[in-house]
């Protein structure tokens, strides 16, 4: 079944299209990678998926129910969460407190949201730094504490946009096995990332974009054997 | 690390020495009327008091929500002309006047909120003023309700009854200590209440980043006209007290913009996003403007031999400091920006901290 | 009322509003490279007023003439207040931003009391209250001769900020501070000349009201809304857009006086400022994203 449904949406800043005409749909519980060369347009699609900008055209449906013109506040509500490519900590809260924020979309009480925020920060392997202020993790705790404070908003869909951008080796290789047991738990997940190793392992579908527009979509072999994705990644690097 | 915890320290849970000096404190507040009966010392405590309550209802909204309001003068102002029209008007006692002051603030609140809180960057602040203007001139201007610029002076103010038993006259300032010590504790409360509440870990986490609060399922103007509502209605109620205390209300006294600046001083001085903080920076500016108002200053330097009093320089600082109270203000905040961003409380905090005073956990908070 | 007082008061309101445009265009111009909003604004004004006064009173130099000075001894004075104080805090948070300019402003409207006092002083040129007559409209000489300059100032503005390198730096550090760090342009200074360009052209607009405005301590600080206000309706850090907002202001002051009352034209001037942000925040000449 279709959990996410994107019907060429287009964005346009003044006379610049940062999407155009993009078309895919999302099935339930799968990871769409979604590539491209910088500015292809990634961080501007989820921001029009998450209601950050309103789509200049076409539709998003999430779980059927057209998302245009929703605030992100209640995309979020709806059970379709995002990460931030720069991570957004809140610094002068502590870790579980950031987390806690997280879980108060689906409780009222503090009490109860507090375990659930013990719960997630577990899962990340954070809780030895649970009172740490957040400003002062480490660039690699602070993608998890991301992770995990997004996670306790309990999303249906979550969009990670490039969770593991400026991680090592080993810090990857945790984040990867981490959006592999998010899938176990049934959350579908839609991935930017530039590791195309990394985004070859996980990915169950991927889509290419290149100057706003949608190159080509399908299976990892699929895409890396295109010429023309070849050909976008080449030129990216070359100009 | 005892005491200064009680101030910097974990703000969450009590301990146990915090809490006997916090009940100690507060027997001695409500004992001291009965030891001190001099006027002027009931006076300087009824004023750090109402500072206290202005700079906690501030605190709300520029705080923890990181709403920087520069326009809190209104709301002030619709307290304390709510109570006082209806009063002289139309003889309505001032505990239900001042329901009718609170009322207007919290409207006027929810009107720039809903001008504002959709719009990122500096608007907030400029409207705030905008709309603290708007009804200066407004109350300047509608001399048959407000007196315009003559403004109210209050004749008689009734006592209080429950069903006919007095319970206070209000000829000595005893009720008034009483009134404003409990509003003062009222607004602690209400701000400590807020911090453990999810309204609290919201706003500070639309203070952190919006963005990130956005998409974390927050509403941002939700939130954020909930904190200014909440704050409004607080220094309302600051503002009709002030009212029937001084008996005299005016645009440039109640309205004006120096009113609004001097309110974010309390909270900024002491620390803001703290609940001790405005606590803190009443205590600093209450005395500092009293010393400078009354010429303590003045006299001191000149009893201390630094200038003569007849010389050129003693004539011109007894004759102008008073006046010029203000201007040590603003070196204050210059001094407290540049050197002190945190406040008071936060200079404190980190110099503990840098000293080794204290063991980490309590102070990270 | 008939159209010959309206026509009057849409003159004299673009006269006036000519002066406004200069304080505004400064706003903007310290907006536009730091960020942050100068509170001290209609304080820098003042100090420009005072010290136009002080030329006058005890050097006999006409204000207008006096202007020569003003400008410089603004321009330094600004670029002491940037270095001193505003180049700590850029980038930090805003609200701090905010109240050191509060802060600053307060010293200077203080200082200024304690020096001249908190009374209201007036400047009385020989032609102060005098004015001519073009097609049956009274215009006020030193008004007239006030949008005069201000014309001339805002084209030598216009000149230094396209033709100039200076001035083309200064664009680019507000386009985009770090860029501009990159590419090799001294950050730091173009802060200093911008805040010292704000404080003249601010300074300069109190020297041209001096002659027909009260001149007091506190004076600034109904200015710096007003200067908010132009800034906001114009789109903040555009020069064009303070121009622009500054002349609507004067007219609608000068028109709401004669139509309304000139109790209410401050309350005129505010409301538009809130339906401004109520329907087009970026201003009349800013950028709208959609």
């Amino acid at each position: 079944m279709a959990i996410l449904e994107i019907k060429h949406v287009s964005k346009f800043f003044g006379g610049l299209a940062a999407n155009a005409d993009v078309s895919f749909t999302m099935t339930q519980g799968m990871i769409m990678g979604l590539i491209g060369p910088n500015g292809a347009g990634k961080t501007t699609l989820f921001n029009c998926i998450t209601g950050y900008y309103p789509p200049s055209k076409g539709e998003v449906l999430f779980k059927g129910k057209l998302m245009n013109g929703l605030e992100p506040d209640m995309v979020c509500k709806l059970g379709m969460a995002r990460t931030w490519q720069k991570v957004r900590p809140l610094a002068k809260m502590s870790v579980q407190d950031n987390v806690m924020v997280g879980a108060l979309c689906r409780t009222g009480s503090l009490k109860k949201a507090r375990e659930l925020a013990m719960e997630q920060i577990m899962v990340v392997k954070l809780e030895h730094k649970a009172d740490f202020p957040a400003g002062r993790l480490t660039i690699g705790e602070r993608k998890k504490l991301e992770v995990a404070r997004v996670l306790a908003t309990r999303p249906e869909l979550l969009l990670l946009d490039e969770v593991m951008g400026g991680l090592n080796p080993s810090e990857s290789e945790e984040i990867i096995q981490l959006i592999l047991d998010i899938k176990k738990q049934g959350i579908t997940q839609m991935v930017i990332e530039h590791d195309m190793k990394a985004i070859m392992r996980i990915s169950d579908r991927i889509v290419v974009l290149n100057s706003g527009e949608k190159l080509t979509e399908g299976s990892p072999q699929e895409v890396v054997n295109n010429p023309e994705v070849v050909k976008a990644y080449l030129g990216d690097f070359h100009a | 690390m005892k005491p200064l915890s009680l101030i910097t320290g974990n703000t969450r849970g009590f301990s146990i020495p915090s809490l006997i000096i916090g009940i100690v404190l507060l027997g001695a507040l409500f004992c001291f009327p009965s030891f001190v009966q001099s006027p002027y010392a009931l006076h300087m405590m009824i004023l750090l008091f109402l500072s206290t309550i202005m700079g906690e209802s501030w605190n709300i909204i520029g705080g923890y929500t990181g709403q920087y309001s520069v326009g809190h003068a209104a709301y002030y102002g619709a307290g304390a002309y709510g109570t006082l029209v209806l009063l002289q008007k139309w003889e309505i006692p001032p505990w239900y006047g001042m329901w009718a002051g609170m009322a207007v603030a919290v409207l006027l609140s929810l009107i720039i909120g809903s001008i504002c809180f959709r719009l990122r960057g500096p608007y907030f602040v400029l409207a705030s003023i905008a709309v603290a203007e708007i009804v200066r001139i407004t109350v300047l201007n509608t001399p048959a309700v407000t007196n315009g610029a003559e403004g109210i002076l209050l004749s008689d103010l009734p006592p209080f009854k429950i069903g006919g038993t007095v319970i206070t006259d209000f000829v000595s300032k005893v009720p008034f200590y009483y009134i404003s010590l409990l509003l003062a504790i009222f607004t602690i409360v209400v701000t400590w209440l807020l911090q453990n509440s999810k309204l609290g870990y919201y706003v500070q986490a639309i203070r952190e980043d919006q963005d990130a609060a956005h998409s974390l399922g927050i509403s941002l103007s939700l939130y954020k006209s909930i904190a200014l509502a909440i704050s409004a209605a607080l220094t309302s109620l600051a503002g009709s007290f002030y009212a029937i205390y001084i008996k005299f209300i005016d645009p440039s006294t109640v309205l004006s913009l120096d009113l609004s600046v001097q309110i974010v001083l309390i909270a900024i001085i002491g620390g803001i996003g703290t609940i001790y903080g405005p606590l803190i920076g009443a205590l600093v500016l209450v005395p500092l403007s009293e010393a400078l108002r009354s010429n303590v200053i003045a006299q001191g330097l000149i009893n201390c031999g630094v200038v003569r009093e007849d010389s050129g320089v003693g004539i011109f600082l007894k004759e102008h400091l008073a006046h010029a109270h203000v201007l040590i203000y603003g070196i204050l905040v210059v001094i407290v920006i540049l050197f002190m961003p945190d406040g008071v409380l936060g200079f404190v905090k980190k110099k503990s901290r840098d000293w080794g005073l204290g063991t980490g956990k309590g102070l990270d908070r | 009322m008939t159209s010959s007082v309206l026509m009057q008061a849409i003159i004299s309101g673009i006269l006036v509003g000519g002066v406004y445009a200069l304080i505004g265009v400064g706003l903007t111009i310290i907006f536009g490279v730091m960020r942050v909003i100068n509170f001290a604004h209609g304080d820098l004004m003042m100090v420009g007023m005072y010290l136009t006064y002080f030329l006058f009173t005890q050097l006999g130099i006409d204000p207008f003439v006096s202007v020569i000075i003003t400008i410089p001894t603004m321009f330094i004075f600004g670029g002491i207040i940037q270095k001193l104080f505003i180049n700590r805090i850029i980038g930090s948070l805003p609200q701090n931003q905010i109240l050191l300019t509060i802060g600053l402003g307060l010293i200077m409207s203080n200082s200024a009391m304690l020096a001249f006092t908190s009374d209201y002083k007036i400047l009385t040129t020989s032609y102060s209250s005098s004015s001519f007559n073009i097609m049956g409209i009274s215009i006020s000489q030193p008004l007239a001769l006030s949008f005069l300059i201000t014309a001339v100032i805002t084209l030598l503005l216009y000149w230094f900020f396209m033709k100039t390198d200076t001035g083309q730096a200064i664009r680019a550090t507000a386009q985009d501070r770090e860029a501009a760090q990159l590419m090799g342009i001294n950050v730091k200074r173009m802060s200093i000349i911008a805040f010292g360009l704000g404080a003249s052209l601010a300074g300069t607009a109190g020297a041209l009201i001096s002659p027909t405005y009260y001149i007091f301590p506190q004076v600034g600080s109904a200015f710096t809304l007003k200067a908010f206000v132009i800034t906001v309706l114009g789109g903040m850090g555009s020069i064009v857009g303070a121009t622009l907002g500054g002349i609507i202001i004067g007219v609608v002051e000068s028109v709401g006086a004669v139509t309304i009352s000139s109790d209410w034209k401050d309350v005129l001037v505010f409301s538009i400022f809130l339906l401004v942000l109520l329907i087009k925040p970026a201003g009349l000449m800013g950028k709208s994203s959609t």
